[in-house]
């Protein structure tokens, strides 16, 4: 079978901001940060880092209590946002005449049910019990939320989870695309989801040295990627999913397509476990390109990976430089962390989902906070104001783990 | 607290399920406890009242055998 083209037919997120995909997309284009610092209780010292949460989000109300209650916070996001991209492709909860034993789900989520864990071990540690709660188990694994969406949604095909650090998500929707490009299914469900507020979570980052430090006088300012003082990353929680189809199956049932998925490039820097190399994201980016048949010069936006972190913002300009050559200085780039935070293995459905719309909207979100661009992230359009862009035709975008591990996923806007 | 009241109370605070529904003659399954969620349900009995169930029991299947078991357990470990 050959190549089949794969249309993008569902988006569906919590966002931050509480409202639906247009509120999401409208702040984010008018540079609005949803970082703020982290409430926690019950806590042996308080935490004061900056972080994005969900705090409209009730997974009682978007699930209803049963389902909520069998799942830890990272597959309540993850189910309530696959729900919405499924009722956004205009596709029935129930599985109605035509068959799913082959559609299937693409999952990423790095850390899994966080809480889950965390509260077994201060019910074995902390407070000498010999058992915790039986639910432990299915609380805590990495695959629940796949796991939740193919039985909430039916579906008889792959249902998996990729663990890859921060571009679980990113290899999840490549992954996924690969499934429907090949016809080896005809529907996929990709996407991501996090919730990495635990505790014991947030303290191994502030370990790492890579968080944001915190700004009293203005924390939502905490994650300035590109910018000469940046300081690290804000952590944040969220869901994000996808509809990938099948572009004839999709017209045949006169679903609306957002756009088209045409490239997918991954690569492992094969050199240290936490500093990235320009070479793998080159490898990854380039492959990317080949994938989807595109010339760099035809892509008009690259969703950057852009954490904040002093290190990997200018090794991903270096990259961009290498892969775009003289192209680079006009290729218009941004890094929406800065907004929506760093949601570790779902970041890359999140920012799929912004690509996904800039390409949709002719608008690009810009790189908040950006207003004195460090001179070794200098060499591409730095986007740090919302732009609109009327011929707006392709878009990449970046996502790179720890672990070396790259994924770039490529997009064409329907014409 | 009695074993019915413990029955109403989870069921009302992990499935949404009206305590006036639980009823003794009631089957457990169509009120929404799986196989997973009666193990659960046992282990907020044994946190609860300092009990301990034999893996061996057989499960009960309604609410009120349910706490007529939940009642004899207490009543062999007081």
């Amino acid at each position: 079978m050959g190549r089949r083209r794969v249309a993008i037919t569902g988006l569906g997120l919590v966002s931050p901001y509480g409202g639906d995909l247009e509120d999401f997309f409208g702040r984010l284009v008018a540079g609005e940060s949803a970082v703020r610092y982290l409430q926690t209780s019950d806590v042996p010292v308080p935490l004061a880092v900056p972080f994005v949460s969900c705090p409209d989000f009730d997974a009682d109300i978007s699930l209803g209590r049963p389902l909520a209650g069998m799942m830890d916070r990272f597959a309540q996001l993850g189910t309530s946002a696959a729900f919405q991209a499924w009722s956004d492709a205009g596709l029935p909860r129930a599985s109605s005449e035509e068959s799913r034993e082959r559609w299937g789900v693409s999952w990423g989520s790095a850390m899994g049910g966080t809480f889950a864990v965390e509260k077994a071990y201060r019910d074995l540690w902390q407070r000498g019990r010999e058992r915790i709660s039986p639910m432990s188990v299915v609380l805590a694994m990495s695959n629940a939320a796949n796991a939740h969406i193919s039985i909430q949604l039916e579906l008889g095909g792959v249902s998996i989870n990729h663990s890859v650090a921060c571009a679980s998500a990113a290899i999840a929707i490549g992954e996924a695309f690969c499934r429907v490009r090949s016809g080896e299914s005809p529907l996929m469900l990709a996407g991501g989801s996090e919730a990495p507020q635990a505790y014991g979570v947030v303290r191994a980052w502030e370990a790492l040295r890579v968080m944001a430090s915190s700004d009293e006088h203005n924390c939502s300012r905490a994650c300035r990627p590109f910018n000469a003082d940046r300081s690290g990353l804000a952590l944040g929680e969220g869901g994000s999913a996808l509809v990938l189809e099948d572009w004839d199956h999709a017209v045949a049932r006169g679903a609306r397509i957002h756009c088209e998925m045409v490239g997918y490039g991954t690569s492992c820097d094969h050199s240290h476990i936490v500093r990235p190399e320009m070479g793998g994201q080159v490898r990854a980016m380039e492959a990317a390109l080949a994938d989807a048949r595109l010339a760099p010069d035809e892509i008009g936006y690259v969703n950057a990976h852009g954490t904040a972190t002093i290190e990997g913002d200018q090794i991903e300009i270096s990259a961009l430089q290498q892969v775009f050559g003289e192209y680079a200085a006009n290729l218009p780039v941004s890094a929406t962390k800065s907004m929506h935070g760093h949601q570790l293995g779902a970041a890359g459905a999140i920012e799929a989902i912004v690509t996904v719309l800039a390409l949709r909207e002719k608008a690009i979100p810009p790189t908040a906070h950006l207003d004195n661009i460090d001179a070794a992230c200098l060499g591409v359009d730095h986007v740090a104001a919302g732009r609109h862009v009327r011929g707006l035709s392709a878009a990449l975008s970046n996502s790179f783990a720890f672990g070396g591990s790259n994924a770039v996923l490529a997009f064409r806007a329907v014409a | 607290m009695d074993s019915l009241t413990l029955i109403r109370e989870f069921l009302d605070s992990r499935l949404g399920v009206a305590p006036e529904k639980v009823l003794p003659d009631a089957l457990l399954n169509d009120l929404g406890v799986d196989s997973l969620m009666l193990v659960e349900l046992m282990f907020e009995f044994e946190d609860r009242f300092n009990v301990t169930i034999d893996n061996s029991s057989s499960a009960p299947t309604t609410v009120g055998g349910l706490a007529s078991f939940m009642d004899r357990i207490r009543g062999e470990q007081s």
